[in-house]
């Protein structure tokens, strides 16, 4: 297999002082190839958010590394941080949050060739700065306008064309269609996929829609409280999940189809999520886990191949597909 | 009779951009023990829906100009405020999407719960305590006596829109609207208010009016659903033929453009365009600027909810043929 294009290894982000941090991301290994996208999905408070911040550089490791193209991210400032940001880009949740309202879109679109010069000429700006806006689906003379004068979807657009202008090799997403209306969301997603067909994007696509995650990943990693329970091809994830967790998540997905009503097996989970400050032992998924035994309280089961799911690799000692909760 | 009937709603809210039409002639009915969900996107009424029936229309800048909502034989526009605000919460209850937002930081969620008997003065066997102890019980909440004197940042968002909840069916009202309830919320979470709304809608024989977006969420609860576009409603069914075989063409482009969890689509179906200004709706049917089937007739008449089948109504010139 080539060499992949983003290579994480026993990544950890705790914050707090080191008598008690808080483990957001713990111990975190996993690759993403060239053209290849990585769903992750989990839930609130599971470490989705530091982890993206992480490899984006918007805050510093507590330890391991994350390399792209071979160069560690993690320790890198100045101008080698600089040329790994152009390789790296990221679209944001908030389309109302991250677009500097009192910039022209013009000015939004070239401002990243105004900080990495030698990608596109001046000359060129205006004419590059089109060829984007038809490649998002906007037009010509949206680029006199201010963020103000758009539409949610359309903001979301202008944040894609923004973060493809310096030619990046990674896209990560972080919830890029969850504040949008159902009907525009999948424009977006339309977008996204062709953008990544037409330029041989990698992806890290951040959700916590499942299906959408389906639709749009090659492979799906799935997170709980800073760790990495099961990761694997989507089919594998979502037709045989192994890991308890993973399969109640799928499980609790309502299904588009008032006749499966009932029907369907829900495995509800007790309690609440445990403190990141002071994770369960062994097993951080036992307190709520209906399959949990003394093992599990005593080792950390490792993230390996348990079941005969091509692919799947599940942190559980108990791993086990469940037919009745798989989503496909 | 139904137990609660809304007539032709136009409520209109003044805003920078001009005065601006948030319902345009809204008329649904619901039934005890029915669960009619209000599906629509950002903008498109639902919310404001419940502030009407709720009294909550903030006046101003808005105003209810038109219409009536009749709940057990008696017009609420038209009652005395004080007698429309004893009704709401009492026999009309709503539950909020924000429950850290709704609930008030400073009080334990026991002495709120307790609260809505106080308000309403109502007496219950075995005191206001034991029954909110019951309530919190109910609801699934672990150790309930230690729970019920602290303060809601003390709690999960699940367990705090589960108190949310609690709340909302103390008194046993007639009608519960629930305003995007479990929107905020993981999907685990999710699960379990959901579930619990089912329960208590099993047990108790109220209406229930449950506003949302999800379109999984509506196929797991609904009996009936009204579709919500701009203000208007452009279409009612029962839960199984609108995901069989809606008619108006907003309602197909919804179900097409969803992912689904159990096919591989190549590219999801989306609507074109976005939702329209509200100071500035097109001409005719809101929809036809983003509608695959629009015609000039479209532009010029606005179309209203007819009847296409027992319980069935669509507004468009050009509904979908049945399938």
């Amino acid at each position: 297999m080539t060499e992949p294009l983003l290579k994480v290894q026993n990544l950890s982000r705790h914050f707090g002082g080191t008598s008690a941090p808080v483990r957001a991301v713990d111990d975190v290994s996993f690759e993403i190839a060239r053209g290849e996208t990585l769903g992750l999905v989990g839930e609130s408070g599971c470490g989705k958010t530091s982890l993206v911040r992480t490899l984006l550089k918007l805050g510093p490791a507590t330890g391991g590394s994350a390399l792209i193209d071979g160069v560690d991210i993690t320790r890198s400032s100045g101008r080698q941080l600089h040329e790994l940001r152009r390789r790296m880009q990221v679209v944001f949740q908030d389309p109302y949050q991250s677009l500097n309202p009192r910039m022209r879109v013009d000015r939004l679109i070239s401002e990243p060739w105004a900080l990495h010069p030698g990608i596109v000429p001046k000359s060129l700006w205006r004419a590059e700065t089109v060829k984007l806006l038809e490649s998002v689906g906007l037009r010509a003379e949206h680029a006199e306008r201010y963020p103000s004068e758009f539409s949610g979807g359309q903001r979301q657009r202008l944040g894609i064309a923004r973060a493809l202008t310096l030619n990046p090799t990674l896209l990560v997403c972080d919830e890029p269609v969850s504040a949008l209306d159902v009907s525009v969301q999948a424009q977006v997603v339309n977008l996204l996929s062709r953008l990544r067909r037409e330029r041989n994007l990698a992806m890290l696509f951040v959700a916590h829609d499942l299906a959408v995650v389906r639709h749009i990943s090659d492979r799906v990693m799935v997170m709980y409280l800073g760790k990495i329970i099961e990761t694997g091809p989507k089919h594998s994830i979502f037709s045989a999940p192994a890991h308890p967790y993973t399969q109640a998540l799928l499980s609790a997905v309502p299904t588009p189809d008032p006749r499966l009503r009932g029907k369907r097996k829900r495995i509800v989970l007790q309690g609440d999520l445990p403190s990141p400050v002071n994770p369960p032992s062994g097993c951080r998924f036992r307190t709520r886990c209906w399959k949990a035994t003394s093992i599990c309280a005593e080792q950390e089961p490792a993230l390996t191949a348990r079941t005969s799911a091509h692919g799947l690799l599940t942190a559980c000692h108990h791993a086990e597909a469940d037919p009745a909760v798989a989503g496909e | 009779m139904a137990l609660l009937e809304v007539n032709d709603l136009r409520v209109s809210f003044d805003t920078a951009a001009g005065r601006i039409l948030a319902l345009n002639g809204v008329s649904f009915s619901l039934n005890r023990g029915e669960v009619l969900a209000l599906l629509g996107e950002s903008g498109s009424g639902k919310s404001v829906t419940a502030s009407a029936i709720m009294d909550l229309v903030p006046n101003p800048p808005g105003a209810i100009d038109h219409g009536s909502i009749r709940f057990d034989g008696s017009e609420l526009l038209q009652l005395p405020r004080q007698e429309r605000r004893d009704l709401c919460g009492d026999r009309i209850a709503l539950i909020f999407q924000d429950a850290l937002a709704a609930l008030n930081p400073v009080y334990p969620v026991g002495w709120q719960i307790a609260e809505m008997f106080r308000i309403h003065g109502r007496t219950v066997q075995g005191g206001v305590e034991k029954a909110v102890i019951d309530l919190l019980t109910a609801i699934g909440i672990p150790d309930p006596e230690r729970r019920a004197k602290q303060y809601p940042h003390e709690f999960s968002g699940g367990m705090r829109q589960r108190i949310m909840i609690a709340m909302a069916v103390a008194l046993e009202p007639d009608v519960i609207i629930a305003d995007e309830p479990t929107t905020a919320l993981d999907v685990t979470i999710q699960a379990q208010v959901v579930d619990l709304l089912n329960a208590i809608r099993k047990r108790s024989d109220a209406g229930m009016i449950f506003i949302t977006h999800d379109l999984g969420v509506v196929a797991e609860l609904a009996d009936r659903v009204a579709v919500m576009y701009a203000g208007r409603i452009v279409e009612t069914a029962s839960v199984f033929e609108l995901f069989d075989d809606a008619r108006h063409p907003y309602s197909v482009g919804l179900l097409a453009s969803q992912p689904r969890m159990d096919t591989d689509e190549d590219e999801l179906v989306p609507i074109p365009g976005s939702a329209p200004n509200p100071a500035a709706l097109p001409s005719g049917c809101a929809f036809r600027t983003r509608c695959p089937r629009a015609e000039k007739l479209c532009a010029e008449v606005v179309p209203h909810l007819e009847t296409v089948g027992p319980g069935r109504e669509v507004a468009c010139h050009f509904p979908v043929s049945p399938a």
